[in-house]
């Protein structure tokens, strides 16, 4: 899958996506949901801007420090008999982790969530050697069973499903006889991966927050799935985005204070869990092999660049939830495994501009990303700065646009070409006009006018009333 | 133990180090923040106060609590089997539960009642795993418990197997006070002091705050996922 | 007082009488008011679209014709934070950041002044009816000012307030987004004109040009009966 989701052209994925209105629905449910929770915990525990200060700090001092933080990771992850391998490209990551797969003759892989494992198509290089690859999470599972479709959340992937379509999916494809009501589905699944779990020859996890000073990767889940991907089966492979860690349990716990809260507006969630090499002496459950595979895939490039921010993510997805454009666009729309205000500034970034340069003008730079963002990266400002690159440096825009903008340009610095354009104005829309409004505009107006009248020009402009009016003129 | 393999770090850390225009470190002092927020929280509170705030959060996150003493304990913990459906209970091998009074319970009543205990063995890898697969119960001692959250810390050992508090369908975490500290600042704090002074830490460190769940499904909250379906915290009163 | 008035180039176009209320509010208020003829537009609309180059000409346009100025006074957030962002923009640039910083520290949006400045929170305002307020996102969350627009309405005579469900989203307007992004666009104003009408409210009141044209375009298209102001209007009403 990599960043890409889909070959849709963008505007055609909107166009599609703005009538589907259960998904609108959902989204719009879901974001009051999250935001109204995430409000409420943020009051709860007091003083949340300087949580927020303090989660920035802690980011970008990792960011500032990366390669020692990373060092003192892999000493310490093999002291405790893990393997480290770190993978500068995806290709790297997924033939590593292929070899570990065929070295122990895996069969089955389970799997918790994990948005790097996307990000270098993991399972479908293990699915290439014929394993068979089962995500645990309750999201990532009814995707993965509805023929793979693409996440379109980062937390709640299969938020654009509803209850009946989730069950006819379980329904089609392994026979399920059961209700939608979402119990039920859940017993189902519940009952059907437990098998998976104590006949895997491999867990597969991602990693929300490595720990520097003991070597331990930290998971953080409702459903307590990867606690059972990674107590069971006798191989455990995590695989960790390069910049997703914190030099002690001190800041580990203050990160994930942050991320409950802002993610599901949790206290914390049910299960948080911090792994440590392999199994210890005597242990009976846990891995006797422990592999951290340390990805790159272009996050690097991201540094000491002017988006290095974006790094500072936990990927708590507050963000999303507090975008109007996503609320009604929804994931899809942005044809990336990122969506939302992070994935407008990720995917340019680690896709290139060619396949995403619609997405740093999906937004009205309202800022809501920005305020919503427990680290606080300036998200808005960062979507603002691709549009410079995408007119300056990739030549991206569109050339209509480009001569618009140049006619603004000298328009909007000669008064005297701007009184004459704004004296054309108003006869120049009279044809369009009907009672002061235009109701069918031409040109990019017409955009504009599919929803929406548009006031027309005023015959004397402001500065013409408050001239004559100085001169002592009619009001 | 064996160390494991380190392997390409040079090139990886190398293109890092030059990114943000210097020579890679490979030593560092540990920083100090600006911004310490969360020593702020519950920090005047006492135990007893800890222990309210505790039984108040337990009622968000689904869990049954009991607050005991070591006298009561057996009665108490009895009425959560029988709650939970006795018939199969798997527990560490913990002396504490001796400690704690509850030998002729475990040993004698549950027998008679035909209620089969199981404790974890780190000489039986299979049994282990087959037993906790099918026990109906588990029973786990917190080592730390977090008032804010409703959080029971857990270490895994030979003795202390981490499938203990996840297999079976129904979890009991015994709670003794002494425990209880007002978040996780504390718990982290204490764990990274360990590591500090060279203590090997846990292979599993798990914070369990209830039972599983997930709102996947149109974000309506499902009790019970893949982990336990039901949660009972015991406060047992040891102070 | 001498304030120099920002009038912004929607308003100058599109919404005169926006213009013609802040000036009689002001000068009700004390103010001795000037504008300059020079300024022409403070270059958002090609700047935040990525024309930072061709917006910046039109910016020095705008920072030479408010040089005299004490006080320049804007009934516009979003054009306001603009003037804000010009030390940014010219950063480095030893003749036009000063300027700039200059321009930016003198400029007000017209709550704010009136609030801040002139300490004035009764301007003697009387309009009878019941109102909802959209609080434009680039004068709340970009220029910071949160409180001014409701302490000025709360002592309006007569007014009625209603909260409006999601007033702090956006209405989607987002300069060029508006035509860019058209049917984005229209399901955010939309949802904003529905959530008016939840209200029950029969006055809409903004403090920016651009969100009020916006709403104001879709609420026509819908031809429902609800007025639409900006709040220099509400408050020029006696």
């Amino acid at each position: 899958m990599s960043m890409k989701t889909s070959d849709d052209h963008f505007n055609h994925r909107v166009s599609k996506e703005l009538e589907n209105t259960f998904m609108r629905g959902a989204v719009s449910s879901a974001q009051e949901r999250f935001q109204t929770r995430r409000l409420k915990q943020a009051d709860e525990l007091g003083h949340w801007e300087e949580w927020r200060s303090h989660g920035e700090e802690i980011r970008k001092h990792v960011l500032a420090n990366l390669d020692y933080y990373l060092y003192q990771l892999s000493e310490n992850v093999s002291k405790r008999g893990g393997h480290v391998y770190f993978a500068q490209t995806a290709k790297e990551a997924t033939d590593y982790i292929q070899s570990i797969a065929k070295k122990n003759k895996a069969a089955k892989i389970v799997k918790s969530k994990s948005m790097v494992t996307e990000e270098i198509d993991l399972n479908a290089a293990l699915e290439e050697l014929g394993c068979e690859v089962i995500e645990t999470d309750l999201g990532e599972y009814i995707l993965q069973v509805d023929d793979h479709e693409p996440p379109s959340h980062i937390v709640a992937p299969a938020l654009h499903k509803n209850k009946e379509q989730i069950r006819d999916i379980f329904k089609e494809k392994q026979g399920y006889a059961k209700s939608e009501k979402p119990e039920e589905i859940a017993l189902y699944v519940r009952e059907k991966l437990r098998n998976e779990y104590l006949t895997a020859d491999i867990g597969i996890t991602g990693c929300n927050f490595a720990i520097a000073e003991s070597g331990s990767i930290t998971l953080v889940t409702n459903e307590g799935n990867a606690d059972l991907v990674t107590a069971l089966p006798k191989t455990q492979i995590t695989v960790m985005g390069m910049e997703r860690i914190v030099p002690t349990f001190e800041e580990m716990e203050v990160l994930v204070s942050l991320l409950t809260r802002s993610a599901v507006g949790q206290k914390l969630t049910s299960y948080i869990t911090t792994l440590t090499g392999i199994k210890d002496e005597g242990d009976t459950d846990g891995p006797e092999e422990f592999h951290l595979v340390i990805v790159d895939n272009g996050h690097s490039n991201i540094l000491g660049s002017e988006f290095q921010p974006i790094l500072q993510c936990i990927r708590c997805a507050a963000c999303v939830n507090a975008c109007p454009v996503y609320r009604h666009v929804g994931g899809h729309s942005y044809g990336s495994i990122y969506s939302g205000p992070v994935g407008v500034v990720l995917s340019p970034l680690l896709g290139g501009y060619e396949d995403f340069k619609e997405l740093p003008y999906a937004s009205t730079l309202c800022g809501a990303c920005t305020d919503a963002c427990p680290v606080k990266i300036p998200l808005h400002q960062l979507i603002h700065r691709h549009r410079q690159v995408i007119v300056e440096n990739e030549g991206k825009a569109p050339v209509s646009e480009k001569l618009l903008m140049k006619a603004f340009g000298l328009g909007a610095s000669s008064p005297t070409l701007y009184k004459m354009a704004t004296k054309m104005a108003s006869p120049a829309m009279a044809p369009f006009t009907k009672n002061q409004k235009i109701s069918n505009g031409p040109g990019p107006l017409k955009a504009w006018t599919e929803a929406r009248d548009f006031p027309a020009p005023n015959k004397d402009n402001f500065r013409d009333w408050f001239k004559h009016r100085q001169k002592g003129g009619d009001e | 133990m064996m160390a494991g393999t380190i392997e390409n770090r040079d090139v990886f850390l190398s293109k890092i180090a030059n990114q943000l225009g210097r020579a890679p470190k490979t030593e560092m002092e540990r920083p100090t923040w600006q911004y310490q927020p969360q020593d702020r929280v519950l920090k005047e509170a006492t135990k007893d106060e800890l222990v309210e705030v505790l039984v108040e959060q337990c009622k968000n996150i689904h869990t049954d609590i009991i607050l005991t003493n070591t006298a009561n304990l057996p009665v108490d913990l009895q009425k959560v089997i029988e709650n939970y459906g006795g018939q199969s209970v798997i527990t560490w091998k913990d002396e504490r539960f001796m400690g704690f009074g509850l030998s002729s319970l475990m040993t004698e009543q549950w027998p008679q009642a035909n209620i089969q205990l199981y404790e974890w063995d780190s000489e039986q890898p299979e049994e282990n795993i087959r037993q906790a697969e099918k026990a109906n119960i588990g029973i786990t001692i917190s080592e730390i418990t977090l008032a804010e959250s409703g959080t029971a810390v857990l270490f895994s050992s030979k003795d202390k197997g981490r499938s203990v508090s996840f297999l079976p369908e129904n979890s009991i975490i015994l709670i003794p006070k002494s425990t209880i500290v007002p978040r996780m600042t504390q718990a982290a704090r204490l764990i990274s002091e360990k590591v500090r002074t060279g203590e090997q830490i846990a292979s599993c460190i798990n914070f369990i705050t209830g039972p599983s769940n997930s709102a996947d499904i149109e974000m309506i909250l499902i009790v019970g996922v893949h982990g336990p379906m039901k949660a009972t915290y015991i406060v047992i009163e040891d102070q | 007082m001498k304030v120099t008035l920002f009038a912004t180039c929607l308003v100058d176009m599109f919404q005169g009488d926006v213009g013609k209320a802040v000036v009689e509010v002001l000068e009700r208020l004390g103010c001795d008011l000037d504008f300059p003829e020079n300024q022409i537009c403070c270059g958002q609309p090609a700047y935040n679209s990525g024309y930072v180059k061709e917006s910046k000409n039109a910016m020095r346009k705008m920072i030479t014709a408010f040089e005299h100025a004490e006080y320049v006074v804007s009934p516009s957030g979003s054009c306001a934070y603009m003037f804000k962002e010009y030390p940014e923009v010219f950063k480095g640039d030893p003749v036009w950041e000063p300027k700039a910083q200059a321009l930016a520290n003198k400029t007000y949006e017209f709550t704010e002044f009136i609030v801040d400045v002139l300490k004035v929170e009764d301007v003697g305002a009387h309009l009878e009816g019941t109102a909802t307020y959209h609080t434009s996102c680039h004068m709340t969350r970009l220029l910071g000012v949160t409180e001014a627009p409701f302490k000025l309405l709360n002592q309006v005579k007569g007014l009625q307030y209603v909260e409006l469900p999601g007033k702090d989203r956006c209405c989607g307007f987002g300069g060029t987004f508006s035509v860019k992004m058209g049917n984005i666009s229209g399901a955010m104003v939309n949802e904003k004109v529905q959530n008016v009408e939840e209200t029950e409210a029969n006055i809409l009141i903004g403090a920016d040009a651009g969100c009020l044209i916006n709403i104001g375009g879709r609420i026509n298209r819908q031809s429902k009966p609800i007025k639409v102001m900006h709040i220099a209007e509400v408050l020029n009403c006696r």
